[in-house]
Order: C-alpha cells, then sequence, then structure tokens
C-alpha cells in the first residue's frame, strides 16, 4: 500500500503557515531592536537606562563607549506627559 | 509636592523650551547602558572613594543641590576609567558589552567574553573584579556552570 502522499499535504500547508509567520514574527522583531533580541522583563532603572541610551545614541538600542556625552545630552531630556485621567 | 511616577497611557513628550546654555553644561559620561554594565565592577573598584563619599553625602540629605559637587567628582572618576579602558581593553570591552546586548544584558550568557575582559583589566589596569558577600567560588570564576 504505497504512502498517500495526498495526506501530507494539508500537514506541509500547517507547517508552512506556522514557520512562515514564525520567521515574519521573529525578523520584525530583531529589526525593530536593530538586528538583536527584543529586551524583557524590564524594571524602571532598565527603562531609565533605556531612555538614556536614546538621548546618547539617538537610535532605539545603539551602543557607544564614549568618554563624554555629545554637546546636546545635557538639554535633550523630556518630561512624558499624560493625559488627565478623571 | 508629589513623589514621581511614570506616566501611565502616555499622550507626549514635554522638552523644555527654555533650556540652559550648553556651555554651561558640565561634562557626563557617554557611555551607554551595555558598555556600563560590562564595566560595572571595574568602575565599582577603581571609584569606590569617590562613590562612598557620594552615597554618604545622599544619605545626609537627598536634596539633588546637596550633593553637586560629589556627583561632579564621580562622573569624572568613571570618565577616566572609561578612557583607560578604550586605551587598554577597547577590543575585549566591546566584545563583551555587544554579547551582553544580544543576552538581554543578562552577565550568565557572556562568561567567555567576560573572562578575557577580566583577564585584559587585570593585566594592565591592575582592577579585579570581586563579588562583595559571595560565599563559595564567585559565579564569575567557576569552571563548569550551564551557561557559557
Amino acid at each position: 500500500m504505497p504512502v498517500p502522499f495526498e495526506a501530507l499535504i494539508p500537514l506541509g500547508l500547517i507547517t508552512g503557515f506556522f514557520g512562515a509567520s514564525g520567521i515574519l514574527f521573529n525578523k520584525l522583531k530583531t529589526s525593530i531592536n536593530e538586528g538583536q533580541p527584543p529586551r524583557y522583563g524590564l524594571d524602571r532603572w532598565d527603562r531609565v537606562m533605556l531612555d538614556r541610551d536614546y538621548r546618547l545614541t539617538g537610535t532605539q538600542r545603539g551602543q557607544s563607549h564614549q568618554t563624554s556625552a555629545p554637546d546636546g545630552f545635557s538639554t535633550n531630556s523630556a518630561w512624558t506627559l499624560e493625559s488627565e485621567h478623571i | 509636592m508629589a513623589t514621581y511616577r511614570e506616566a501611565s497611557l502616555p499622550t507626549g513628550k514635554f522638552v523644555d523650551p527654555t533650556p540652559a546654555p550648553a556651555h554651561s553644561a558640565h561634562p557626563e559620561v557617554g557611555a551607554t547602558s551595555a558598555p556600563l554594565k560590562s564595566a560595572s565592577f571595574f568602575i565599582g573598584a577603581y571609584c569606590k572613594d569617590y562613590n562612598e563619599d557620594f552615597m554618604l553625602c545622599k544619605d545626609e540629605n537627598s536634596n539633588p543641590a546637596h550633593c553637586l559637587k560629589e556627583g561632579r567628582k564621580v562622573t569624572r572618576c568613571a570618565m577616566d576609567l572609561i578612557t583607560k579602558l578604550r586605551e587598554n581593553c577597547e577590543k575585549e570591552w566591546e566584545a563583551h558589552y555587544k554579547c551582553l546586548e544580544k543576552h538581554n544584558q543578562e552577565y550568565y550568557a557572556c562568561r567567555k567574553p567576560e573572562r578575557t575582559l577580566n583577564e585584559c583589566v587585570f593585566s594592565k589596569l591592575k582592577l579585579e573584579k570581586v563579588i562583595p558577600g559571595a560565599s563559595n567560588t564567585p559565579i564569575h570564576l567557576r569552571e563548569n556552570t550551564i551557561y557559557n
């Protein structure tokens, strides 16, 4: 009795769609994070440091090991606003 | 004056419309979070006196204006060490912090580049990484760990 290849077609389709969406999601995450995996488990310290990194380098996940900060660093900090909660 | 909390459901950013002139700013450390985390134990060893001075000053009075001088000393010491690291161990430092960036800035995942960095810093700058309060062999000196 030969192998029923017709049964393998939906299996291949399902695997293909799972795989394609997984790969697409992975590429999306790495493209947002500049080729690195995303950060997780962030507490307030990490969020403040990430904001400082953005102020120093201008990109979300860029890193630099300069000695002194660029000139605009002392004046480019910003308060986050929230709308009034009633 | 309410204590500061992070904005929930943020709507925008407020940038000061009349900032202080740039020439009046004191120099600030230019390293971002991953290089600082990589060099953290060396900063602790090198700048111990200034750091302790600052913490004790903050203990007296938590007003930011009270500890500006000690803060500037801490900043200057950290910048000094960063200059020394850039001169002597730049490649190993870069390798370690790039590895950290790939692994959510966790130390356990990057022991190999950390070992080379520790050796380089110990041989050139005579600074050692010490984990205070470690009972057995410190984790960064153990041979067989789960993650390498």
